[in-house]
């Protein structure tokens, strides 16, 4: 049992107490662990997952190979021509991160707006249900006439898929503090902005972080979509797959196929550590299984 | 109590001809309801009471009974249907803007992303305009060696047990010196070992501070062993059913909860809830 007893001969104002062992907090983890990556437990599931695949794959490519190329093609086609596919990729990436950038960072900004204003939120909400529900396909023909043949219709395609997943998550997680946390800035007559910045941002971080994890990877799927739909530029890796379709090339189309995989899971890894970084305080990085 | 006391609308609306209004806490006619038209219903109705600057005063009664509006209304949180409170001469208003509230809430309300030091320190960084009035300020780091927090400064609130995060919570009230602290229930949360531990350390907290308290619980020998006065609350709608002064010697330690003086208070409080839920 530990009793600890602290002396109170400060000032006035500063008083003596005791820490019994009843409440002692909870020690830090001596034990070193290997870190979760490293695991077996973690990375064995998914291989194994993927190899049976690759074997499923292999086998249907060697009795069909009209239909899908061989593994040895595609991954062949990659080696052969990286600086092709590189280029194209950052195309595509450009969009993508330029359109998510956008994107998200009104829709965030209109989520504080309508975290403070209810009139703004009854009046934007549904105009952005109905951005949301809209093929945006349908509209990508109007874009090029508005906006031209160059990067500007591929932006806001993107920019139109991310902002309303965004929007939602951003707008709960403004609104879902701890009511006990806000009469407490309350009490203390906190401003609107310090409200905002030292207990609303802090605490939807989750949120926003749940939200990066669904619309970076949406955003290279927008891209790539923008690309099919608004053509007029010679390069990106839907622009690849279209020219190549058109030419039967299933080599070239799997391979960019690959290329646009890594990259989404580039971008969602990419969230995830920063969130990682971010969010030390969450239950999300804390808990463990 | 002299400087303790209690009106309903058969009594007068003044509630001590000799406590100035600067000295006291004064909270006169209020009533507060919620719903609307024929399903409003009256959490507080006609509440009067006076705390002098230094008393520790407890209000307790069952659940329903409004003793936590009370306190939200005194803390500026909800607004009167009708009356007023005034906090030493000011407004709620005057009083939250110069910061002259400590509230400590039923949970800790800890900010989880900062550490512990800095939930202690955000009350400073807040408002700066009343920081900078002149008051006076206790050192964040002092106050939490002498909560018996220094070795955990820098760990986040989920490193701490329940206990040690309502010591965290009260220390945080302290930092700025409010004149007033408002405690809604603050040891609901933890065991009874634990909640006792930090009643008495909230004993010698005071004891030493003698600050103006509100202080609401469910329990009657917190009530007892902390406080100058229990108001006892009825129910539906939330009235001060009656004010039991507590004149048991100061200062207390948990060796006062053995006497019979104390167990005399406890069963006569007890019964008043009864008598209150009878009615």
């Amino acid at each position: 049992m530990i009793d600890e007893t602290v002396a109170s001969d400060l000032a006035p104002g500063v008083l003596h107490t005791s820490t019994t062992a009843g409440e002692a907090a909870a020690p830090p983890s001596r034990t070193r662990e290997l870190p979760t990556w490293v695991r077996p437990k973690m990375w064995l599931p998914p291989l194994v997952a993927m190899a049976l695949l690759a074997v499923a794959w292999q086998l249907y490519a060697i009795h069909n190979p009209y239909v899908i190329p061989k593994l040895q093609e595609i991954f062949g086609n990659l080696g052969n021509r990286p600086g092709f596919y590189f280029h194209n990729a950052l195309t595509t990436l450009q969009e993508a991160a330029v359109g998510a950038g956008v994107g998200m960072g009104i829709a965030f900004v209109l989520a504080i707006v309508m975290s403070y204003v209810r009139i703004v939120e009854r009046a934007v909400l549904p105009l952005a249900v109905v951005l949301n529900v809209t093929p945006i396909i349908a509209v990508a023909p109007a874009l090029v006439v508005a906006f031209g043949f160059g990067m500007m219709p591929k932006y806001i395609i993107t920019s139109v898929l991310v902002f309303f997943p965004f929007l939602i998550n951003s707008l709960i997680g403004l609104r879902s503090v701890d009511p006990l946390a806000l009469d407490l800035m309350k009490t203390l007559h906190a401003s609107r902005s310090e409200i905002l910045w030292k207990l609303r941002l802090p605490s939807s971080l989750p949120f926003l972080f749940a939200a990066a994890r669904i619309c970076a990877p949406l955003s290279i799927i927008g891209a790539v979509v923008a690309e099919f739909v608004a053509a007029g530029q010679t390069n990106g890796l839907g622009v690849l797959i279209v020219t190549a379709a058109s030419l039967g090339d299933l080599k070239t189309i799997y391979a960019s196929v690959v290329v646009l995989a890594v990259m989404g899971i580039a971008v969602f890894l990419l969230v995830v550590f920063v969130q990682s970084r971010m969010l030390t305080w969450h239950s999300s990085s804390t808990v463990k299984e | 109590m002299s400087g303790l006391a209690e009106q309903t609308s058969e009594t007068s609306s003044v509630p001590s001809s000799t406590v100035r209004r600067e000295d006291c806490v004064l909270i006169e006619g209020v009533t507060k309801g919620f719903g609307e038209g024929v399903a409003r219903v009256a959490a507080v109705d006609d509440v009067s009471l006076s705390v002098e600057r230094g008393q520790f005063v407890t209000v307790i009664g069952p659940s329903g009974c409004g003793k936590t509006t009370l306190l939200r209304i005194v803390a500026g949180l909800l607004g009167v249907d009708r009356g007023e409170v005034s906090i030493f001469g000011e407004s709620v208003a005057v009083a939250t803007e110069r910061k002259h509230i400590g509230f400590v809430p039923q949970s800790p309300a800890l900010f989880p992303w900062r550490s512990v030091l800095d939930n202690v320190r955000l009350p400073l960084e807040v408002n700066k305009k009343a920081a900078a009035s002149g008051r006076a300020v206790v050192d964040p780091v002092a106050l939490l060696q002498s909560f018996g927090l220094g070795h955990a400064l820098r760990r986040r609130p989920a490193e701490l047990s329940g206990g040690m995060q309502q010591r965290v919570a009260i220390a945080r009230a302290f930092v700025f010196d409010p004149p007033i602290l408002l405690m809604d229930e603050p040891f609901a949360a933890v065991d009874e070992l634990t909640r006792e531990s930090l009643r008495h350390e909230l004993l010698s907290i005071w004891q030493a501070n003698k600050k103006t308290v509100i202080f609401v619980t469910h329990s009657i020998a917190e009530a007892i062993a902390l406080s100058d006065a229990v108001v006892i609350m009825s129910p539906h709608p939330g009235r001060i059913q009656r004010i039991v002064p507590v004149n048991l010697r100061r200062p207390r330690d948990e060796m006062v909860e053995t006497t019979s003086d104390f167990h005399e208070l406890e069963r006569e409080v007890r019964m008043e809830i009864r008598s209150g839920w009878a009615r």
